[in-house]
């Protein structure tokens, strides 16, 4: 038995947790409803405490969050910009709401997009195929294999010898990050740039985009895996493992589940989508292989996941809010000359307070 | 490639600088994982604690003022992982990465908020180097040990008695008790999660401080990306080092001077005209800490980990 030998924490003990809420009202004691109320006055929180840094940054609070709220939605193209946006951080989510329903920690899914980027990227650069739905069909199986196989590695460690996979995944983020660079630096460098840059993809390999909205067909995908992840999470054999492997391992292996199968498998499916997010984000966004292709996405999407309270309905909610929030939040930052970073601190508060507010859904 | 002047005293000096803020966040992460609670948010600690050690330092020009202000960040930003971890006894690993994003996103924000992001990054005056008389003339030792700035002593010296406080220490019998068996701990009295909560403290105390060693201690500025995944390091180097300060000290020294080393390397063999892209270079430190986790992981059993790990305590379970 390799039982000690694994990084498995042992569950906390469950039953402790599982007395009655201490709430009176009867509508509080509904589990959706403190779910949503945990997550909205978590929000509202956030909102409040950014608005006190927003005044300590020089601004007017109300003020500025209309405008970030125009910039998020106040124009077809806000709403294409923060579409766009969704794209990756809903894909990678998905992908880190399933690992993260088992326990298993992936945070490397921003090496995994770069890695998923590069595959595709440089399969569309240098593939000599004139067929573009080939092209990009094969780019974008490319970038899942890529994500997959960076994920895998860490799986096959921790399933292998209990390797931590938290660590291992962190730390391949900037070897994978590192290797990016390479290639765009050495062989794939596209010489007619001013700055650094790799070489663009050929017209033909680019994602459609739709007209009005200034968005790719990208948008197809991500959203077609809602209710694929949503089923697989709740109505599958496979998702039904996963959860009994989040609770406790050792009851799940005592079962009959094959945990380390199943640990190589989530961290194979969420570096395999975080590559999809990659590969989508050089076909449909940059067209290039450029060094800029993520803005922490992959570190974005783990807030996403945790709003998204690990559901796939859940997670695509979150990827829209954080989105906007992003995208609005430029448009802040430059309407009401605001620093571009006061987004990411209101995103780091509003994780803190979402993980307050969710020990209060246990109640 | 001339080794000779690769394998020089200077690197091995500068590896040991660079070792401090690594080893300090470590060591103190081994107290706070000696006492049952995994604490992953020692990267946002330690990039917290760089940038108020730097404004500190940067404001009133006391080194004195900039340990302090890293200090009292990284207790802080430890007060809100306690408050999550040991009050509310809500999942460790998340708190941890939350942690992690909340630190990033403040300091980014503070940073640009005081200096913009202009091009000229402010920078403090560089810390002298102090000869300690007599032993600084040790040949070989004395330049690489003894000469080297007052951040770099302050730095060894707690990392060091950090194993007397484990070891030989009421308190870090108390904690060790903790951490392996909260459940008796308790019944002998003890109060298990006051001793977590201190352990905490202790742990971002030392995180705040590394972070500071690094900005103001070695390179004299703070950059949004300053401590580039040392704090994850340092969480490996506790599993590397077994959960012993000692050892996982010993970790850090290896790591920093792989870190002098591949700078020393990217330098000499010319930088982006070298045929070894100098990006394998910079991975290089990433990847050692992997392959010898790894190496690490299979050899050794589990058995050094504290057996209460990450797991709240929750004191109705035990009636």
């Amino acid at each position: 038995m390799s039982g000690n030998r694994t990084w498995e924490q042992p569950a906390p003990v469950v039953a402790a947790e599982e007395k009655e809420p201490i709430v009176a009202a009867p509508w509080l004691r509904r589990r959706w409803v403190r779910a949503w109320g945990s997550s909205i006055g978590a929000t509202v929180s956030a909102l409040l405490v950014g608005g006190l840094l927003i005044r300590a940054a020089g601004g007017r609070p109300l003020s500025a969050y209309r405008d970030l709220l125009s910039g998020a939605v106040g124009s077809n193209y806000a709403i294409g910009q923060l579409l766009v946006l969704a794209v990756p951080l809903l894909i990678i989510g998905l992908g880190l709401s399933l690992a993260f329903r088992g326990r298993v920690w992936n945070i490397g899914a921003e090496g995994q997009l770069y890695i998923g980027a590069l595959a595709c990227g440089s399969l569309a650069i240098g593939l000599p195929l004139h067929t573009g739905w080939l092209l990009m069909g094969l780019g974008l199986v490319a970038a899942i294999i890529g994500g997959a196989m960076w994920g895998g590695l860490v799986g096959a460690l921790r399933a292998q010898w209990g390797v931590n996979e938290i660590i291992t995944s962190l730390l391949l983020n900037y070897v994978g990050i590192f290797l990016f660079d390479y290639v765009i630096r050495v062989p794939l460098r596209d010489p007619a740039a001013s700055s650094l840059e790799g070489k663009s993809v050929p017209g033909i390999a680019q994602l459609p985009q739709l007209p009005s909205f200034y968005i790719h067909v990208g948008i197809f995908i991500a959203a077609a895996l809602v209710p694929v992840l949503a089923y697989v999470m709740r109505r599958t054999p496979f998702g039904f493992r996963v959860r009994m492997l989040g609770l406790n391992p050792e009851a799940a292996r005592t079962a009959g589940v094959a945990t380390k199968r199943l640990i190589m498998n989530l961290m194979v499916i969420s570096g395999g989508l975080a590559g999809l997010a990659g590969g989508i984000q050089v076909l449909g966004v940059a067209f290039r292989l450029d060094p800029t292709i993520s803005q922490n996405y992959g570190y974005t999407a783990i807030i996403v996941a945790l709003l998204g309270r690990l559901s796939a309905l859940g997670t695509l909610f979150a990827a829209i809010f954080i989105a906007g929030l992003t995208v609005g939040g430029q448009a802040m930052s430059v309407t009401d000359s605001l620093p571009y970073s006061l987004v990411s601190a209101i995103e780091g508060i509003f994780v803190v307070f979402l993980l307050i507010a969710n020990r209060f859904i246990r109640a | 490639m001339d080794w000779g002047s690769i394998l020089g005293i200077a690197l091995f000096r500068s590896g040991l600088a660079f070792a401090m803020p690594t080893a300090l966040a470590a060591v103190g992460e081994t107290v706070g994982e000696r006492a049952g609670v995994l604490n992953l948010g020692l990267e946002g600690m330690m990039l917290s604690g760089a940038l108020a050690g730097f404004l500190g330092d940067y404001w009133t020009g006391s080194v004195v003022v900039g340990v302090l202000a890293a200090v009292g960040c990284g207790i802080a930003l430890a007060a809100i992982t306690a408050t999550l971890s040991v009050v509310l006894k809500t999942e460790q690993v998340i708190n941890g990465i939350a942690l992690v994003i909340f630190a990033q996103g403040m300091s980014q924000f503070v940073y640009e908020q005081l200096f913009g992001q202009g091009s000229h990054a402010p920078v403090v005056q560089p810390l002298p180097d102090i000869r300690i008389p007599g032993l600084g003339s040790i040949p070989g030792l004395g330049p690489i040990l003894f000469n080297q700035n007052a951040l770099f002593y302050l730095s060894l010296v707690l990392s060091l008695s950090v194993w007397l406080l484990v070891y030989r220490t009421r308190f870090g019998l108390t904690l060790r008790a903790v951490g392996e068996a909260p459940a008796a701990a308790d019944a002998a009295g003890l109060h298990v999660d006051r001793v977590r909560w201190m352990a905490l403290l202790v742990c971002g105390a030392m995180a705040g401080l590394g972070g500071m060693v690094l900005s103001v201690g070695d390179l004299s500025l703070f950059t949004a990306d300053v401590t580039a995944g040392r704090g994850w390091v340092a969480i490996a180097l506790v599993i590397f080092g077994r959960w012993n300060p000692l050892f996982v000290l010993g970790g850090a020294l290896l790591f920093g001077l792989t870190d002098a080393l591949q700078i020393q390397i990217q330098a000499t063999s010319g930088g982006i005209n070298s045929s070894i892209p100098y990006e394998a270079f910079q991975a290089l430190p990433y990847l050692l800490t992997i392959v010898v986790m790894v190496i690490v992981t299979i050899r050794s059993r589990r058995d050094a980990q504290p057996a209460a790990l990450g797991v709240p305590f929750l004191k109705e379970v035990q009636d």
